[in-house]
């Protein structure tokens, strides 16, 4: 789709953009994005859920009533149990505990494994981008390529074959990210390489890194940022769902996605174990997703709230 | 007890606590086995009500019709289907639709010459009589007769076949069996081996007939003389199976017209089918959620078996090469809390010592408890304090990977760091290289038992057991002792021997002995507990003794 | 590509099939030598009954040892042919095992794409018409919500609220009998194909959305409006066949989305299609599986992207005259 031989309004840019799908776009001015993007209510709204679950899984080790591996009560007890307020899991462990420990693996995972995945796909889009030659198709094709595998197949692939080990899973994670991430690198600074300042700052010998690094990279950070919080929110999928096929680094490690796979054959009895994890990864990926928007659209300097007409 | 006098583990019960089998003690059945000097070295022969097939009890008269659908776990495409060999339990299920055995084992795990054999027996300690009984018909019409016997035991002694009988050959003369008559049939022995008829009782010794191969795609070229034909299979989905009308029992059974077979991905999605009537019976209930099913009007089948799920230490390699650490090992190990967390208390605590039904089971040994100081101390005797290992696990049987984390949970209280690693290709790369692993293993009888996991050539020896030198290296002599040894005691001294080896310095860690808990709908009847190996009271004693109400 | 310019829609349309069958040639290279380091496939089928005499004797039996360059272009050879091998696993023709399934994750996939498309088409064009009015703000930020809910938890929630724990109505999951083909058990694809639905109706309909804004804006709508066109006719046939376009991409890139999504929802319920023999074939090591299901979901994202760009071009006039 790289070669999108059509050319697209601003509004449908936009909309194309918040699902990763490359679009020129004209660069807007990057200072100050996040702040102006938090006007909108759909930006605090995803703000004070993400905040909510990041201080959840950071805070919850510390707060948590019990060892997430200790037996508390036989499995499945109801709330209340041997001290167990949320009742126990599958294994008699507290649900509560567990809830609270589960969050920071999935989390930190995420965030590794995107940043890596950004960081390589800006670095191919950039360089794809500036190079305006045989190197844009080589690499382009080579992210198209990926691109062809979803992620979760490969994902999948790759740790039933490797074993469930965090480095597979970041890999993979990664790997599948960097070229949708690249294609839109490219596309949002294609228009820019094209003007005439990066020119000019060639004539007067600047360094490639410096143009790349100095003036390249501040004009697309809008759309780099919306890509930022999409990705997360897939890593975010892509990561709960290995753990819930059995696929997550320590089997019994306190992990929302095992907990939903360990406990949701007790929904109807004993649904805390499995519900707490579910709920949690929805409002997750809702707030990342929200955040998301908000700032796609404050980049695009549409604002809704203020009326745009 | 039950109306024939030997104690049947209840539907539903939850025993707790320290656990003797019991058994019916040396009497010899007046249900009149000819077998004698067979019997004498596998245990008492019991009695069992009117064939091994009897656990209707009071479920009233069985009554014909109906389409039983069955949900198994743990298969996939590797699926097959073959009366002497299998993979997956979806196999065992499939195995037991078509294919008997010259002997069987009742619910007691007692063994019964009920099936296709009227009689095995040992005519001197390196030669077996055969004789199987007149009028038996495969499912095509085709008679059975001792060609058959001969090639199904000549097949699963070819090496080349790779059939999971093969190991259990090993002392049988497979290229000498000869045919006496149609009905008789001689089976020669390289060494002394009293363990046969027990061999022959093992579901994957199912009688075939000349010229039987796997199924390849043709349902037809599974016969066998069992109570449903094949129809159709897809391995990894489905198979149908249908009644064969002429089955030789000539009781009415089989009831079901049909019975269909599903695999499954996972137990919830299992659970749910059954609890929305999509199956009529499940295997495999995880044992946590036993309550909750059974709140929602699912039966129950509770059978304790002599099943184990063991933690395996590599004798020969570190840190377990030092036995100290293998005794520290089992002494931080929390039997009781184990039980509770990964079998929800359906469970008999183990003692480190397989095989519990055998009369040779030395119940004299005392019970081991969590002793962390002592463990502690051990292992820093052995110079190991603060020792990290891994410990490998896998989904394959309910139960392996829950028992890896919490023993690594527990091991914490000794300062052991465990870490245990889910691998799904376990059993593909790793198996038998590794040094700490979990494992699982069926009913057996102990010499049976310690022939396919505890001799240097067994084919599943995970603890690489016996030690080569020192205590415990005359394991095998005394194996080879206990198999020729025809007088019972003198058999059992031998084997009190080889269990004290194995509680001292064995590589073995047995917490305790799982009962496999099955589930099922209120309109299936003919369900009772049973000791045997597989599923279901061996999947209703091969789909012949259940019915719908 | 830029000297492969011109043409019209015919250049256009060989370009794009040109460039697929390259990406695919790619895709063929990455598989096969992925596939590779899967390992013994004899010791992952046996798995713990793997004695030494049941490896070799398979081992033997499914030749495992020829030439890996040899084995590519053979390989290759056969995918050209319509041969994808024999299933290491069940000794089947992979055609034969992965028949069934394909077709059943097809007809998932197509009937969550029939139901979901055009309802997504109607939820954005309705927004549009009738934008920053409360329906508009509802679905608007519904389907943002909903965007970014990985499917098991759509899927998870489904099941809780229709099958096990609040309503009893619908089956908890859907295992086709082989033999049978999917639609004879409607009630069992009703959960899955919802899941599906879930998963692409709010990207296709706040593109719509987007698109219709864009197009009711347009000069050209404005002049329909002008020459007193009814607002019926400005709507269907000049706005709608101009806003559409966007919408292919977006259905295309979900629709080879769900081919990687159908892995986790066939396993939560059980269905027999290409998703659930994935995860089985990986873990058996069955090397003609895995690479026939990943050389068919790489060319089903090709195929699609391929289709969208085509048909984008097809139904969008404006563009269509540019090429």
């Amino acid at each position: 789709m790289r070669d999108r031989e059509v050319e697209l309004s601003r509004d449908t840019a936009i909309a194309l953009e918040t699902e990763g799908i490359d679009v020129p776009v004209v660069p807007g001015r990057s200072s100050n994005l996040l702040r102006r993007s938090l006007r909108l209510g759909r930006t605090k709204v995803g703000l004070a859920l993400v905040g909510f679950l990041v201080l959840i899984a950071v805070l919850g080790p510390l707060v948590a009533p019990h060892a997430p591996d200790a037996f508390v009560a036989r499995p499945f007890s109801a709330p209340g149990t041997g001290g167990a307020v949320l009742g126990t899991d599958y294994l008699g462990q507290d649900v509560l505990s567990r809830f609270l420990h589960g969050g920071l693996n999935i989390l930190v995972l995420a965030i590794i494994s995107t940043a890596i995945g950004l960081v390589l796909g800006l670095a191919i889009g950039l360089a794809a981008a500036y190079s305006r030659n045989w190197l844009d198709d080589v690499l382009m094709r080579a992210m198209d390529v990926i691109m062809a595998f979803p992620q979760i197949m490969l994902a999948l692939v790759a740790v039933s074959l490797v074993g469930p080990k965090n480095w597979v899973t970041i890999t993979a994670i990664a790997l599948t990210t960097a070229p949708r991430v690249a294609r839109v690198a490219r596309g949002a600074a294609q228009p820019v390489v094209e003007r005439d300042f990066i020119g000019a700052t060639e004539a007067m010998g600047m360094s490639r890194f410096r143009i790349i690094g100095g003036e390249l990279f501040p004009n697309i950070l809008g759309p780099m940022m919306v890509e930022a919080s999409l990705r997360l929110t897939y890593s975010i999928a892509v990561i709960a769902a290995l753990a819930f096929l059995g696929l997550a680094n320590d089997p019994n490690g306190p992990n929302w996605g095992t907990m939903i796979q360990q406990n949701q054959g007790a929904l109807a009895t004993q649904p805390w174990g499995a519900l707490l994890p579910i709920l949690a990864i929805a409002l997750l990926t809702m707030g990342t997703g929200l955040i998301g928007d908000g700032i796609a659209r404050t980049a695009a300097g549409i604002d809704r709230e203020r009326g745009d007409e | 007890m039950t109306g024939s006098g030997q104690q049947r583990w209840q539907v539903n019960e939850r025993p707790d606590g320290l656990w003797t089998p019991s058994r019916r003690g040396m009497v010899m059945g007046a249900g009149g086995v000819a077998m004698a000097a067979t019997l004498a070295a596998c245990g008492g022969s019991s009695p069992s009500p009117s064939g091994g097939g009897d656990s209707s009890g009071a479920a009233g008269t069985p009554k014909q019709g109906g389409n039983f659908r069955l949900g198994v776990t743990g298969g996939g495409s590797k699926d097959m289907m073959d009366g002497q060999n299998i993979v997956t339990k979806p196999d065992q299920a499939r195995l037991m639709t078509a294919f008997e055995t010259l002997l069987t084992f009742d619910d007691n795990y007692q063994l019964k010459t009920d099936g296709l054999a009227e009689s095995v027996e040992a005519d001197n300690p390196t030669q077996y009589t055969i004789k199987i009984r007149k009028g038996i018909d495969f499912q095509n019409g085709k008679p059975f007769t001792s060609d058959d016997v001969i090639y199904s035991l000549q097949r699963i002694g070819t090496q080349a076949n790779g059939l999971t009988g093969f190991a259990a050959t090993a002392t049988m003369d497979i290229k000498n069996i000869k045919k006496i008559d149609k009905y008789t049939v001689q089976l020669p022995l390289k060494s002394p081996d009293s363990t046969v008829p027990q061999t022959l009782a093992s579901y994957t010794f199912g009688m075939v007939p000349v010229g039987y191969e796997a199924y390849k795609g043709d349902p037809s070229t599974q016969i066998g003389t069992g109570c449903y034909k094949l129809k159709s299979f897809t391995p990894g989905q489905e198979s149908v199976h249908e009644r064969n009308p002429n089955y030789w029992r000539g009781d009415g059974s089989p009831w079901f017209d049909t019975v269909t077979i599903t695999d499954f991905n996972d137990s919830t999605a299992q659970l749910n089918a059954l609890k929305g009537g999509q199956i009529d019976a499940m295997t495999d209930v995880p044992a946590g959620q036993v309550d909750a099913a059974q709140g929602s009007g699912i039966g129950i089948l509770n059978s304790q078996t002599g099943g184990w799920i063991p933690l395996c230490m590599a004798i020969d390699m570190p840190p377990f090469d030092d036995p100290k650490v293998r005794q520290a090992f089992r002494l931080i190990i929390d039997r009781k809390a184990i039980l509770e967390q990964v079998g929800n208390g359906y469970g008999q605590i183990a003692n480190d010592m397989y095989a519990p039904f055998d009369e040779g089971y030395d119940k004299s040994l005392p019970q081991r408890e969590q002793d962390i100081e002592q463990a502690k101390s051990l292992l820093k005797s052995a110079g190991k304090e603060g020792l990290s290992v891994d410990l490998h696990t896998t989904n394959g049987a309910s139960g392996m990977v829950p028992l890896a984390s919490v023993f690594a949970s527990q091991a914490k209280a000794a300062g052991v760091n465990v870490t245990v690693k889910n691998d799904p290709n376990y059993y593909g790369d790793s198996y038998l290289k590794l040094a700490f692993s979990v494992d699982f293993w069926g009913t057996r009888g102990y010499l049976n038992q310690v022939q396919q996991g505890s001799l240097p050539n067994s084919p599943y020896n995970e603890t690489h057991w016996p030690p080569k030198s020192g205590t415990g290296s005359d394991f095998e002599s005394l194996y080879k002792q206990a198999l020729a040894e025809t007088d019972t005691n003198k058999r059992i001294d031998i084997q009190h021997q080889m269990n004290q080896y194995e509680y001292d310095i064995g590589g073995y860690i047995i917490p305790y002995f799982n009962a496999l808990i099955d589930g099922y709908g209120s309109n299936v009847k003919g369900l009772s507990p049973s000791k045997g190996t597989l599923n279901l009271a061996s999947f209703g004693h091969g789909f012949r003794t259940i019915w719908f109400a | 590509m830029k000297w492969l310019r011109g043409g019209g829609i015919w250049g256009f349309i060989v370009r794009r099939v040109l460039l697929g069958i390259l990406v695919m040639f790619l895709v063929s290279i990455i598989v096969f030598a992925g596939t590779q380091a899967l390992g013994d496939p004899a010791r992952a089928i046996l798995g713990r009954d793997a004695t030494p005499d049941r490896l070799a004797a398979l081992q033997k039996q499914l030749n495992l040892d020829q030439n890996v360059v040899g084995q590519y272009f053979q390989w290759l050879g056969g995918l050209l042919h319509g041969d994808l091998g024999t299933s290491l696993a069940s000794q089947q023709p992979v055609s034969t095992a992965l028949g069934p399934r394909l077709v059943s994750s097809i007809v998932l996939v197509v009937i969550a794409a029939v139901i979901s498309i055009p309802l997504s088409i109607a939820i954005g064009s309705y927004a549009a018409l009738h934008r920053e009015k409360k329906f508009d703000t509802i679905v608007s930020n519904t389907m943002l919500a909903l965007a970014s809910l990985p499917e098991f938890v759509v899927a998870l929630l489904l099941v809780i609220l229709f099958s096990t724990s609040v309503f009893h109505w619908l089956p908890a999951i859907s295992p086709v009998p082989p033999g049978h083909r999917a639609w004879e058990y409607p009630d069992e694809l009703i959960l899955p194909v919802v899941t599906l639905a879930f998963a692409v109706t709010p990207y296709v309909s706040r593109i719509m959305r987007a698109s219709m804004i864009e197009v009711l804006e347009s000069d050209y709508v404005e002049m329909a409006r002008l020459k007193g066109l009814s607002e019926r006719t400005v709507l269907y046939r000049h706005a709608l066949p101009n806003a559409i376009g966007p919408v292919f991409q977006v259905a295309a890139i979900s629709l080879a989305y769900l081919a990687g999504g159908i892995v986790v929802i066939e396993y939560v319920f059980n269905y027999p299609g290409i998703g659930s023999e994935l995860v089985d074939a990986v873990q058996n090591h069955d090397i003609p599986v895995v690479q026939a299901l990943a050389i068919l979901i790489a060319g089903l994202y090709v195929l699609l992207n391929l289709l969208a760009d085509v048909a984008t071009i097809l139904v969008t006039p404006r563009l269509r005259t540019r090429l």
